[in-house]
């Protein structure tokens, strides 16, 4: 029989003895510069951290070259952080700047760190998920170039989080993101009545739709979809792969801003509504590059020191932001799923 | 789609060996499938759980959760893993003829 | 070894400042069928807009019901390198530390036997090996064993549980979020491997209100540290930052959500109404050198975060406003578990614990888990009248 359910490496093996002497007793921090921090401890011992954004999509030749640099530089240890970057743990000052250079070199810079954008978080995509809507690693990969300069110089207001999910299934947490693009469908899925009645649980299929538009249709032993009530989430595809839902001529990115998971100051926020709909423009995407940009231009020079996308939105009022950004607002724009009702506005205040 | 062999008859499964005519489930086709899930004989536990799944599907559609099978047939999970080692989506709902399972990974 | 497919438009995201996927999938391509194929079903992809990867397959280990997660391409013809292109889940080590050694010997097993792309890491947490054959699956899973490695979850189970780096490099961990990860996630390893519930559970763990893995909005269960008592002022290091010209009133008094902060600017003191700080954070974040933390230390334990499917995604809500986190973490287990049961017992099909305690409202939960309701649970108390009473409370 093999070993099972023996669990993860333990995480106090894969720490170096700086790290475990000062386990819980860190005292401090400041930030260096974009791409270091120090973390000082009680004993007065120094930990520096240089941090870079990764692809996230990795060859092992490449984890194998962080690895080396670990070993040159780092005594064997580093880490990730949450948001796909890398950071080495360094106890020897002046390790910091060779280190970089050897990172530079390879194509990875560091940064991220203090009133930044850091990496981007997303999904699979075309890479490998059956549901996108578009690709993630392309899109990404094309923002982040454009948005390089955010990255590297700390110019910002404040921390700014940029995230992507290419279909609503969002297995990355884009919803609570400063700037977030999500994978969309626009036109209701194709049912194949002969391959719905092989393959697929009815019943489960007809309760997966939020919208209640699925019936079942015993005679063809399949189902029918009342196109009117579907909001293409595509969740019947995902319970059964004889409903595709995709459609190349229409399927694309919404764009969401002002959503923030901390507690500080504001309480965390979902993103809201910013752009409906941008159609897929492989390789670089350049509408969806385009719009994000302006919408992090705009908040640079708008917002007051200190405030994050949201609490700027929450502070100039939404109108002033479709203002300010020259985007159009529609009845997309109005929410009309369940709960709806409270993000009516009802008084009689408003900006102009 | 490739087939398998079943005492001569040629039935169509997907990807991965799941039965794409659950019309076409039998006995035989269980004891074939079961050895490609690392079950070498049907016992009579085995086949309590079988029959289970295959008279749940039937009747309702759909496969049961997996604390209900549990319930329905007085075996802890641990017993199941035991008997269909790679599991009861995988193995048992295999064996018994039904579809493939959906939903989130 | 077929020629390198040809990949005109992938070519064009070669080059920039940002670290190329691309390039990433190259180094693989020159030795491996399958990121050669990868590269060229992608640029297909590119081309007509579309994902040419079919809906997930069930494939698996021996003992395990998930950390596999099953993928055909949908043009194998076209793509014989991926046919079958299965992605395996790792469970990482707590706060995703790496000690090179053990890291190698995972990288080497990669290379034998899969594609030797990797997402470092998934949403989750995972380390993602990203594309082997049906047939490698067990080898890797024995192989992976071997050095220490064991799977994560995947389906209707408990997901990999994750945590932010806490006390392995923050001063701000009010809790050991990396002990608490890595005993949850051992205690539960069965609940982890065997598939066995309505759908997918997720905990995930932060050191303090900066919740530094969004665990708020994306766990069903959300462990936050947070404290009691009064958060300790350093009046040296306050004079520090003043001297150094902070805009202390900009930055920290001004913004600080309950106006709890004042600031005294001939004795440059500044002082902290703790009656009325609700732990936000914002201060200490803004002088970490000055302002800690208070010392009676613990953690909100919040419910129900999920994506947006279904309901529309809801965050986690508290229903713990304060859980001493003490080894061996006896408190938190006993709630995880009354709530498994009860959702266990009462979820439908795919039915997150945060719609069926929607569906059934709170009051059946705090009753199934003996939680009391407490003013914390709530931005503010209803507004309509429509109430229900048990039996039990009315005059029979
Ligand atoms: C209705 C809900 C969801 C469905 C149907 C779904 C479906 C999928 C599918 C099919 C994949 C496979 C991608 C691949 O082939 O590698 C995937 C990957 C993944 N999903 Fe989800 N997902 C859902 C929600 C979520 C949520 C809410 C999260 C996290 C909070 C999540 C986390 C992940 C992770 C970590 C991966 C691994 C790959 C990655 O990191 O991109 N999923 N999901
Ligand atoms: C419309 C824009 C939204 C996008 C693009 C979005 C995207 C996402 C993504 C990518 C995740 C996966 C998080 C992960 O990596 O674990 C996620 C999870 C989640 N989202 Fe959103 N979301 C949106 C709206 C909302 C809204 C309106 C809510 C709540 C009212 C919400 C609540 C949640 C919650 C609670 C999770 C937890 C995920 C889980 O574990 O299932 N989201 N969302
Ligand atoms: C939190 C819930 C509600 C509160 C606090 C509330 C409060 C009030 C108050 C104070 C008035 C009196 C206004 C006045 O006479 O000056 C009023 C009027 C009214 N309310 Fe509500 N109400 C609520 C919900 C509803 C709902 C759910 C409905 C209907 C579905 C409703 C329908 C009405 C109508 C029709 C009037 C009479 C308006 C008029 O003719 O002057 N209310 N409500
Ligand atoms: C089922 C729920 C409710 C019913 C049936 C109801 C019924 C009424 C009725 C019949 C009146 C008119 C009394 C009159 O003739 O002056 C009234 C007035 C009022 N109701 Fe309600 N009400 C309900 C809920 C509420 C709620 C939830 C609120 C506030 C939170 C509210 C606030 C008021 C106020 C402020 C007035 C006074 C209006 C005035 O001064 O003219 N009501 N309600
Ligand atoms: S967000 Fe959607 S398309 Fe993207 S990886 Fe997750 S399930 Fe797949
Ligand atoms: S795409 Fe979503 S809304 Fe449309 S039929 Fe399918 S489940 Fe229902
Ligand atoms: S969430 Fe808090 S404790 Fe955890 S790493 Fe971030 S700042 Fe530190
Ligand atoms: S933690 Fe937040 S609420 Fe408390 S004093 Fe600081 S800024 Fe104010």
């Amino acid at each position: 029989m093999v070993k099972t359910d023996f669990g993860p490496p333990k995480y106090l093996d894969m720490m170096s003895d700086l790290c475990k002497r000062n386990y819980g007793k860190w005292k401090y921090h400041e930030v260096l510069d974009t791409g270091t921090l120090v973390h000082v401890a009680e004993n007065g011992e120094k930990l520096y951290t240089v941090r870079s954004a990764t692809p996230r999509l990795i060859h092992i030749d490449t984890l194998r070259v962080f690895c080396d640099l670990a070993d040159k530089y780092c005594n064997g240890f580093f880490r990730f952080t949450s948001r796909h970057s890398i950071e080495f743990l360094l106890e020897d000052e002046s390790n910091i700047e060779p280190l970089k250079a050897d990172l530079h070199a390879m194509g990875y810079s560091p940064g991220g760190v203090g009133n930044t954008i850091s990496n981007m978080l997303h999904t699979q995509g075309w890479i490998h998920c059956h549901t996108p809507a578009i690709d993630a690693s392309g899109i990404v990969k094309a923002v982040m170039d454009e948005v390089f300069d955010y990255y590297t110089e700390a110019k910002l207001p404040a921390r700014l989080r940029l995230s992507l999910a290419c279909c609503l299934n969002m297995c990355g947490a884009v919803h609570c993101s400063d700037v977030a693009i999500v994978g969309i469908h626009r036109v209701p899925p194709k049912v194949l009545d002969e391959k719905v009645a092989k393959m697929c649980e009815i019943p489960n299929v007809v309760a997966a739709c939020p919208t209640r538009a699925i019936r079942p249709e015993p005679a063809k032993k399949s189902v029918v979809i009342n196109d009117e009530k579907c909001m293409y989430c595509g969740n019947c595809y995902t319970m059964c792969p004889a409903i595709p839902i995709f459609d190349p001529k229409n399927d694309g990115a919404a764009i969401f801003v002002g959503g923030k998971v901390s507690d500080a100051r504001h309480p965390a926020m979902f993103s809201k509504l910013a752009v409906p709909y941008i159609p897929n423009e492989p390789p670089k995407w350049p509408t969806v590059v385009k719009t994000v940009r302006m919408l992090i231009d705009v908040y640079a020079k708008d917002a007051k020191q200190g405030e994050r996308y949201g609490e700027w939105i929450n502070r100039i009022g939404w109108e002033r932001f479709f203002k300010v950004t020259g985007l159009p607002f529609t009845d997309k724009h109005i929410d009309d799923y369940i709960f709806s009702v409270p993000t009516f506005r009802s008084t009689a205040t408003f900006k102009w | 789609m490739p087939f398998i062999d079943v005492n001569g008859e040629q039935l169509e499964v997907d990807e991965d060996g799941f039965l794409q005519d659950p019309e076409k489930w039998n006995e035989d086709v269980a004891k074939y499938l079961a050895k490609t899930e690392q079950v070498e004989e049907l016992t009579e536990e085995h086949w309590k759980m079988v029959n289970y799944l295959h008279d749940y599907f039937k009747k309702y559609q759909i496969a049961p959760m997996v604390r209900k099978l549990c319930k329905d047939n007085g075996m802890d999970l641990k017993k199941v893993y035991e008997l269909f080692p790679t599991g009861p989506a995988k193995g048992a709902c295999k064996i018994a003829g039904l579809p493939k399972p959906t939903g989130c990974v | 070894m077929p020629e390198l497919r040809k990949t005109p438009m992938l070519d064009q995201l070669l080059d920039g400042p940002f670290p190329s996927f691309v390039k990433e999938i190259k180094k693989g391509a020159e030795k491996n069928e399958a990121c050669n194929d990868l590269l060229g079903q992608l640029e297909l992809s590119y081309e007509e807009k579309i994902t040419h990867w079919k809906h997930g397959g069930i494939v698996g280990v021996t003992g395990y019901g998930g950390g596999v997660i099953g993928r055909y391409s949908d043009v194998p013809e076209q793509f014989p390198g991926l046919t079958e292109f299965h992605t395996m889940r790792v469970n990482q080590p707590a706060g995703w530390f790496y000690k090179t050694d053990r890291l190698r010997k995972l990288l080497d097993i990669w290379e034998k036997r899969g594609s030797g792309l990797t997402n470092f890491h998934g949403a989750t947490g995972d380390i993602i090996l990203l594309g082997t054959h049906t047939d490698e699956l067990q080898n890797v899973a024995d192989d992976l064993a071997h050095e220490g490695w064991d799977l994560g979850g995947s389906g209707s189970d408990l997901r990999t549980p994750s945590a932010c780096v806490g006390p392995g490099r923050c001063e701000w961990a009010c809790i050991d979020t990396l002990d608490i990860v890595d005993t949850l996630t051992r205690r539960y390893q069965n609940e982890l491997h065997r598939p066995m519930w309505p759908y997918k559970f997720k905990i995930k763990i932060s050191g303090c209100a900066n919740d530094g893995v969004a665990a708020k909005a994306r766990a069903d269960c959300s462990i936050i540290g947070t404290w009691k008592d009064n958060i300790q002022v350093n009046r040296t290091e306050v004079v520090n930052y003043v001297n150094g010209g902070f805009d202390i009133i900009g930055q920290v008094v001004d913004k600080c959500p309950t106006k709890c902060i004042s600031y005294n600017p001939v004795t440059k003191s500044l002082s902290i109404d703790d009656n009325n700080c609700v732990r936000c954070h914002n201060c200490i974040n803004k002088m970490p050198k000055a302002l800690r933390q208070g010392k009676i230390n613990g953690a909100t334990i919040l419910i129900g975060g999920h994506a947006p499917i279904l309901q529309s995604a809801f965050m986690s809500w508290v229903v713990v406003p304060f859980m001493e986190m003490k080894p061996p973490y006896t408190e938190i287990s006993d709630l995880l578990e009354k709530i498994w049961e009860w959702w266990d017992e009462n979820g439908k099909m795919r039915e997150r614990t945060g719609e069926l305690i929607y569906r059934l409202g709170m009051r059946s939960f705090l009753k199934a888990t003996g939680l009391p309701a407490v003013p914390q649970m709530v931005l503010h108390p209803r507004t309509n009248p429509f109430f229900f009473w048990d039996k039990e409370e009315v005059n029979q």
